[in-house]
């Protein structure tokens, strides 16, 4: 834990020091007890708490609708040889355009309405779900699916209680690139499919006010809370996981 | 478990495959039948089909020219008449040890699964294990839980496809004491697809030795020792340099002269 906080308490001491002796302009970037001030009023107006709480939500239908059609797919396309030659040249090819490229036709289709937003977060999460899926199902060991096989499993059965299970860690994996993503592409939505409440706005307006404080509030925020996000994943993986993480002999 | 369930008839079994367009034969013609209760090892080198003819008992491989019937039943399939083991123990590592034991049980209500992992586990000598996960497990232990797997379905026939093949020496001479002692209590058919000629004499009641390409039986050796067998006796050792001589590597005694 002390190991891990070193590098923050560093960069902030950094910080302070380019900032305090005047080396690096204000302008460019604010002191940071000018940015905690910010943050500490933002906060108490309850405007940051608002924010937040419309920007999660955001994140949290997109990343969801995204990683569930994303395991559908992977694990539809993993299992199919005949689903893989039909949907994979499709996939792998409209993974390669960026988000950002779709954005105005999204917009031109659904306008600048709440559902355009999410819908791009959930296109974005869907990808590396998908791919993650795809990878950990087709890299089951045979063995395994022989194992079952000797057993009379049936298909249902060996999905459920077999390839699920083996290919789980690349499908947490899956899960936290697309949560990753989710962050990412949440502040890009934000700012192109306009909003008044976000933490894209947020960010956004402190650009067209030349408020470097305020955009630095909104990058820690989303930071921070990705990081808890993402360390609450790794948690949950840690107990689907059990055994596995286990290697000492007894 | 009736008296004289499991037979194993296997007659004029011939096995191919396809291999770039040119049919390989695996299988030439293979002859046995084992009786109920048997443990028949399945010696050979690499390459003689012997994982082939497994897989065709186990119903793995339905595609073959011939018969291989059990009680009289021609193989299509899998079923729980018959467990393996694997030389790599493939338990799978998410299951905790008791979980895997339990993998193959089908219908069975919660208590009855426990009764059968608890018995099994004891048999094996794994008893406090149930809770472990497989990575620690050593590799003796994890092949004892991968034995009583494939004995909680209570199959006739146990296949063992060179299952002590990746332990040590020390482990593996321990478990195949422990096979015998499990063979003993259980009184089912074992068939034991095995490199170690010294392991096959041991176990088997008879010694099936196999040739490659294709794979035939060149020779079924009775052996006639009581159990538990010792491997340094006079008997043994000459059982043993028998079979050596069929793959060629006997001694070749130098002719000594004297005057």
């Amino acid at each position: 834990m002390l190991v891990s906080i070193t590098l923050p308490v560093l960069l902030i001491l950094f910080w302070q020091l380019i900032t305090s002796t005047g080396y690096v302009s204000p302008h460019i970037l604010p002191l940071p007890k000018n940015v905690i001030k910010i943050f500490l009023s933002l906060f108490s107006e309850e405007r940051l708490m608002l924010h937040i709480v419309i920007s999660l939500r955001r994140v949290m239908s997109g990343f969801l609708i995204g990683i569930a059609a994303g395991f559908s797919f992977g694990l539809l396309i993993g299992l199919s040889r005949t689903g893989e030659k039909i949907f994979a040249p499709f996939f792998h090819a409209l993974r390669q355009v960026p988000m950002i490229g779709w954005i105005p036709l999204i917009v031109m289709w659904f306008g600048m309405s709440e559902l355009p937003r999410i819908l791009v977060i959930a296109i974005s999460a869907f990808y590396p779900m998908a791919l993650n899926t795809f990878t950990g199902v087709r890299n089951v060991p045979s063995e395994y699916i022989e194992l079952a096989s000797v057993y009379g499993y049936k298909r249902l059965k060996l999905i459920r209680r077999v390839i699920i299970p083996a290919a789980l860690p690349s499908i947490i994996t899956g899960i936290t690139l697309s949560l990753g993503m989710s962050w990412v592409i949440l502040v890009a939505a934000e700012l192109l499919i306009e909003t008044p409440v976000g933490i894209g706005r947020l960010i956004s307006n402190g650009r067209e006010t030349c408020n470097m404080e305020q955009v630095l509030v909104g990058i820690i925020t989303v930071a921070l809370l990705g990081f808890i996000m993402t360390m609450m994943i790794e948690k949950l993986a840690k107990v689907v996981e059990r055994g596995r993480s286990i290697h000492q002999e007894l | 478990m009736s008296i004289g369930k499991g037979i194993l008839e296997i007659k004029n079994l011939s096995k191919s495959f396809i291999v770039d367009n040119n049919p390989l034969q695996v299988l030439n013609d293979i002859n046995i039948t084992i009786p109920p209760g048997n443990f028949v090892s399945i010696i050979g080198s690499s390459g003689c089909g012997k994982t082939t003819l497994l897989r065709i008992v186990l119903g793995l491989e339905t595609n073959y020219e011939g018969d291989a019937l059990i009680d009289g039943e021609q193989i299509e399939g899998p079923g729980i008449n018959r467990g393996i083991v694997f030389q790599d123990h493939r338990l799978l590592p998410w299951l905790t040890v008791g979980e895997n034991v339990a993998f193959g049980l089908d219908g069975k209500s919660r208590k009855e699964t426990e009764v059968i992992v608890d018995e099994h586990l004891k048999l094996v000598g794994l008893n406090g294990f149930k809770s472990a996960y497989p990575c620690q497990l050593s590799g003796g232990m994890a092949q004892r839980a991968a034995i009583a797997r494939a004995l909680a379905n209570k199959p006739e026939i146990l296949l063992l496809d060179e299952p002590l093949g990746s332990l040590d020496a020390m482990t593996r001479m321990h478990m195949q004491k422990e096979l015998e002692r499990i063979w003993l209590f259980e009184k089912i058919t074992m068939i034991l697809v095995t490199h170690d000629v010294e392991e096959a004499i041991y176990l088997g009641d008879k010694v099936v030795i196999m040739s490659s390409r294709p794979g035939v039986i060149k020779k079924i050796i009775d052996i006639p020792f009581t159990r538990p067998r010792d491997r340094s006796s006079y008997e043994f050792m000459q059982i043993k340099s028998e079979i050596l001589e069929e793959f060629h590597l006997g001694v070749e005694h130098p002719f000594i002269y004297s005057i």
